[in-house]
This record gives C-alpha cells, sequence and structure tokens, in this order.
C-alpha cells in the first residue's frame, strides 16, 4: 500500500446511503453518531449503504445511484445489525488497499434512444426543449412571477435525492430556482413510528439549514445550539390548515411535539424555490408526508 | 532575494493555513458535543480525495472544469499577495492594494459560477446561479467597508491602512466593519449562512460532481480563499503585521488564525435562511448598513 492510501485509510469512511422502507431512524442515528462522513452525493462517496427494503420499481434507481458513486467502490447491506461502522470502515480500507470493488450494473448508455426529430435532431423547437435521449431540456414558458416567457427545465428527483424524504419521486418543472409545477410520482417509503420522533425531523430542517453539527447534537439526545434556525425559516412556508408553517412546526419539533396531519402539502410547493419546498416538505413528519403523498400520487 | 523570501512566506502562508482551516473544521463538532478530530485529519481527507478516480459527466465543459479550481486557487494567492507580512513588505507593494483584493473578490463569484457550470448538471449550475445572484450584492457592503478602512489612511494602499493602525486598530474605530467583512469572508468561501453555492438542497451544489482531484482542488482552494480573506480582514481591522515583541509576520499569521478560527465558529453555528430571503437581507440591511458605515467612518476620518 502507498503512503498516500495509508493515509487515506485512516479517513472517515466517505458513504452515501440508500434509504428504503422502515430503515431511516437507524440510519439517521448511525450517521449523527458514527466516525463516518455521509457524502452530500454518490459522486462524493466511496461506499453505498443500502438500508431497508428498496421496492422492485425503484430498482433500476438504486443501480443508477450505485454507477454513479465512482470506481473503485463497494456497497454494502444493512438491515440493524451490529457492527456496521466496522463493516463500513473495513469496506473503506479495502478499497484504500487496492480493491477493485463492485462493476457497474448498468450499461453505459442513454437511457432512452435518441430522438431525431427537430432542427437538431433533440425534439422541441429550435434548439430548445425536447427529450433528446430521454433527457427534458429546458423550454421557454411563462413565468409565474411577472409573465416574461423564461426557461422551463422539468426533471424528476427521488427516490434517493439526500434533500427529500427517502422514496418521494417528484417531477418538477422549474424556472430558475422556482417549482411552477410539481408531481408526486412515487410516496415517500414507509417508516416505523420512531422516524417521526421530533428530534430526527428538527435534524432535518437542520441539516437542510446548513447544520449538521447541531442536527448531530440534537439527534444524540443534546440541545441544538445554532444561531437563527427558527428565523432561518420565511414566516408563511408550508402553512397547512390546523399545523401552522414551518417555522410553527419546526419550533414545536424542538419542544419536542409532534406536527400533525400534512394533507395539502404538495399544493405549497407551487411557486416556492426549491429550498423552500425541501424545508417545507422536511418540515412534516414522514407518516403524515406519506398520508398526503398517497392522497395525490 | 527579498522577493524570493516573500513568494515562499506567501506559499507556506497558504499551505499551512489551509490545513489549519482544515483543522478548525474538524475541531467545530467540539461546539456542538461532538468528538473533534486530531490534525492529521485533514491530511487524512486529502489524502482520501486523491486517491479517489476523477468522474466526468455527461458532456462537460471540460476546459472550465479543470480550470475553476485552479482560477479560485490563483485569486487565493492573488490576493494575499498585496498583504504585507511585516510593515512595508508585500509580495506585491500596490498603492492600490484595495482594489486588487476587490477584483479577487469579484472574479471568484466567475470561479464559483465556472465551477457550477461545467459539469453540466442540474444542481450544481441551480448552485452557481445561486451564487452568482448571492455574491454579487455581498461585493458592495465590501467595498464600502474596505473604502471606509482606507480613508484614515488616506490611501488605498494596505500598507497604509497598517500604518494608520498604529495608534488604535481600525476594528475599535470602526466596529461595524468587521462582522459586516465577515459576510464577505463567509460568502468567498462558502461557508454556513452564506454558503448558497454547495448547498445540502441541492446535493452539494456546485461540487456535487465532483470527485478524486479535481474535489480534492477545490475544497483546497476553499481554504486558501479563508486563509487570504483572513489575512486581509487581520490586515485592516487589527492591524496586521503590527504589535509587541513578536515579529511582524508572527503578528499576522496569529490575527489571521484568530479570524480563520471565528470565520469557522460562525460557519458551522449559524443558519442559513433561503437565497430569495437572503437577498433581500443583502440589498435591504446590508447595504444601507455599510452605506451609513462609510459614512460614519468618514465623518469620523475628517
Amino acid at each position: 500500500m502507498s503512503w498516500l492510501a495509508r493515509l487515506a485509510a485512516g479517513a472517515p469512511a466517505p458513504v452515501y446511503p440508500v434509504i428504503g422502507e422502515g430503515a431511516q431512524p437507524r440510519v439517521e442515528r448511525l450517521f449523527a453518531s458514527a466516525a463516518l462522513e455521509r457524502a452530500q452525493s454518490p459522486r462524493a462517496a466511496a461506499l453505498l449503504l443500502v438500508s431497508g427494503n428498496i421496492p422492485e420499481a425503484h430498482r433500476e434507481a438504486l443501480d443508477r445511484v450505485h454507477d454513479q458513486v465512482p470506481r473503485p467502490r463497494l456497497g454494502l447491506h444493512w438491515e440493524g445489525d451490529d457492527g456496521i461502522e466496522e463493516r463500513l470502515l473495513d469496506a473503506w480500507r479495502t478499497l484504500c488497499a487496492g480493491a477493485t470493488g463492485d462493476a457497474d450494473r448498468l450499461p453505459d448508455e442513454p437511457p432512452n434512444p435518441w430522438e431525431g426529430e427537430g432542427d437538431f435532431g433533440q425534439g422541441g423547437e429550435g434548439m430548445m426543449g425536447g427529450v433528446p435521449y430521454g433527457r427534458p431540456m429546458a423550454m421557454t414558458g411563462e413565468d409565474v412571477r411577472d409573465g416574461l416567457e423564461l426557461d422551463r427545465y422539468t426533471a424528476r428527483v427521488g427516490p434517493f435525492a439526500p434533500m427529500l424524504p427517502p422514496g418521494l419521486v417528484l417531477e418538477v418543472t422549474l424556472q430558475g430556482d422556482v417549482i411552477v409545477a410539481c408531481d408526486v410520482l412515487s410516496p415517500p417509503y414507509p417508516q416505523p413510528e420512531d422516524a417521526d420522533d421530533p428530534a430526527l425531523c428538527a435534524a432535518r430542517m437542520l441539516r437542510l439549514l446548513g447544520l449538521p453539527g447541531p442536527a448531530d447534537r440534537l439527534i444524540r439526545g443534546g440541545a441544538a445550539h445554532a444561531i437563527g434556525a427558527r428565523r432561518a425559516i420565511p414566516r408563511g412556508l408550508g402553512r397547512l390548515e390546523n399545523a401552522g408553517d414551518a417555522r410553527m412546526r419546526f419550533a414545536d419539533a424542538l419542544r419536542g411535539r409532534n406536527g400533525g396531519a400534512a394533507d395539502g402539502i404538495f399544493d405549497t410547493l407551487i411557486g416556492l424555490e426549491w429550498s423552500e419546498a425541501a424545508l417545507a416538505l422536511a418540515s412534516v413528519t414522514p407518516s403524515a408526508l406519506r398520508q398526503a403523498a398517497l392522497e395525490v400520487a | 532575494m527579498t522577493t524570493a523570501l516573500l513568494v515562499l512566506t506567501l506559499a507556506s502562508t497558504l499551505a499551512v493555513g489551509a490545513w489549519l482551516g482544515a483543522w478548525f473544521d474538524r475541531l467545530a463538532p467540539l461546539l456542538y458535543g461532538g468528538r473533534a478530530a486530531g490534525p492529521l485529519a485533514p491530511l487524512r481527507a486529502g489524502a482520501a480525495a486523491l486517491l479517489r478516480p476523477r468522474i466526468e459527466t455527461e458532456a462537460p465543459d471540460r476546459m472550465n472544469a479543470r480550470l475553476a479550481p485552479g482560477w479560485y486557487l490563483a485569486l487565493a494567492a492573488a490576493g494575499l499577495s498585496v498583504v504585507p507580512f511585516a510593515p512595508g513588505a508585500a509580495l506585491i507593494e500596490t498603492p492600490v492594494g484595495i482594489v486588487v483584493w476587490g477584483s479577487c473578490e469579484a472574479l471568484t463569484i466567475v470561479a464559483v459560477f465556472l465551477h457550477g457550470w461545467s459539469p453540466n448538471a442540474p444542481f450544481p449550475l441551480i448552485g452557481a446561479y445561486r451564487y452568482a445572484a448571492i455574491g454579487l450584492p455581498v461585493m458592495l457592503p465590501s467595498m464600502f467597508v474596505l473604502i471606509a478602512a482606507a480613508l484614515p489612511a488616506e490611501s488605498l494602499s494596505f500598507t497604509a491602512i497598517v500604518e494608520s493602525q498604529r495608534e488604535v486598530w481600525n476594528i475599535v474605530r470602526q466596529p461595524l466593519g468587521l462582522p459586516l467583512f465577515l459576510i464577505v469572508g463567509l460568502t468567498l468561501t462558502l461557508r454556513g449562512p452564506m454558503d448558497f453555492a454547495d448547498a445540502a438542497d441541492i446535493a452539494g451544489g456546485t461540487s456535487a460532481e465532483d470527485s478524486g482531484p479535481g474535489r480534492a482542488l477545490w475544497q483546497g482552494a476553499r481554504l486558501a480563499m479563508l486563509v487570504s480573506f483572513s489575512a486581509v480582514a487581520a490586515t485592516t481591522f487589527l492591524g496586521g503585521p503590527l504589535g509587541p515583541a513578536l515579529p511582524g509576520p508572527v503578528w499576522l499569521w496569529i490575527k489571521t488564525a484568530a479570524i480563520m478560527a471565528l470565520t469557522v465558529a460562525v460557519g458551522h453555528g449559524v443558519a442559513r435562511t433561503t437565497p430569495s430571503r437572503m437577498l433581500t437581507i443583502l440589498w435591504v440591511v446590508l447595504l444601507p448598513l455599510s452605506f451609513v458605515h462609510l459614512l460614519v467612518s468618514g465623518v469620523l476620518a475628517l
């Protein structure tokens, strides 16, 4: 092993978690207490931790995330048994020692054939729009704020996107950073009651507010010492009947209280910026969000 | 000979400072009851990143993907080059040091934008545009704060600004200056409440598609910019290399490290609001506040 590899083997293992059914609370607690690095994207990881059941419909998405982790990579399954931290560290050391790791699961080719339409063969009109190779391109449309014609970009986010609840797949149309259309394609996975723990709920919002340290402390049972966390959430964001707004739900979670139903939460996303939408979705409990998603999906 | 020594000093300040900044980041969990890492942790993390392969996205802008981290690092070095390590001893002794630093600040927006633009992927691009939107209004308070510091010195040179603080540091006669400038530093180094380029809601934003040496270089450049910003802040508000007993460079390093620690602590402990709210805060609150700061500083300097 080279000196660089020996040095690297002592670093925290960079892990991207793929959370399946019933695994959210244990994965969140694992990363709050262990000497592991939770990668923000698969590109930043070397290990893929798959925990909980992944429905058949999302196996291809899992394979895609797997292939996005740069090689050499290793995937590990975890069903809640002890010793996962040691297994991850062993896997990381194995990779540093020169192991070739897992092969790609999907062929390195576009998911859809080329659609040879339009002036430049991409579909759509002129040099815009269309879905070349199945990837939707931006196309002009009326801006929801001022009526100007601005680019609209449609993309699917989920089911393993780090800023959304596990399992949730949204098809969002963005104009810049603003959501102008949003469809729920798949609801969040069912999670145990424990996932609604107010500390976990507040910690999810703290991470989105750029406060992973206080979030970890909260999960470990301490107090979240941070400046301006509540005031950083815009007043009125994600306001729901009988459940207040996201700021109020965050304050309630810090006081150890769970929010109520989340009916209508997806309707509040239109017109929000992406960061506001992520905060609004994180402000309701996983069980309430799943119920709301099942009603609109 | 002196130039060679200053080049060596600048390079070692950036390198050692970057390591120190990375260590401060790993000491920050102590503030929240977490475990701190030892001084070797930044080197291990750097080795881990270097060991990983570089991944290329589909149809990237290859030239800018490779150049953006280099630009960022070069801007950090250029900014530090006008800072005097001892009274009158900057690598580039210029009467317009503030203008040079201001240019580095403005060009940082371009470097970060190119970093988000080049992978040809949605989240990095959103991070790039967000940063451009936030970075531009941050530059205005920065200029007001630096011009206010130049008024007592009657010069745009950092050496003259240091000399003007022999009796009293600017942090005493312009107490609003450093807090306002700290916001600039958080923006330039993509930290905490001002990290709109690489935020969690966009999976790491401009860095979402980074891996391997490219990621290591980008993170290294971020830390180098932290060093340069802190050295400029220490020079502008804390008297730079002025101090009793110890040599000038040692005083500058101590003060720079103190500003670095403050920036890291604020970055880890202050919440980041949404981009549109931050824009409102910048234009409606911070810009007028920095103008009032300039006005008061100007009156006091008369």
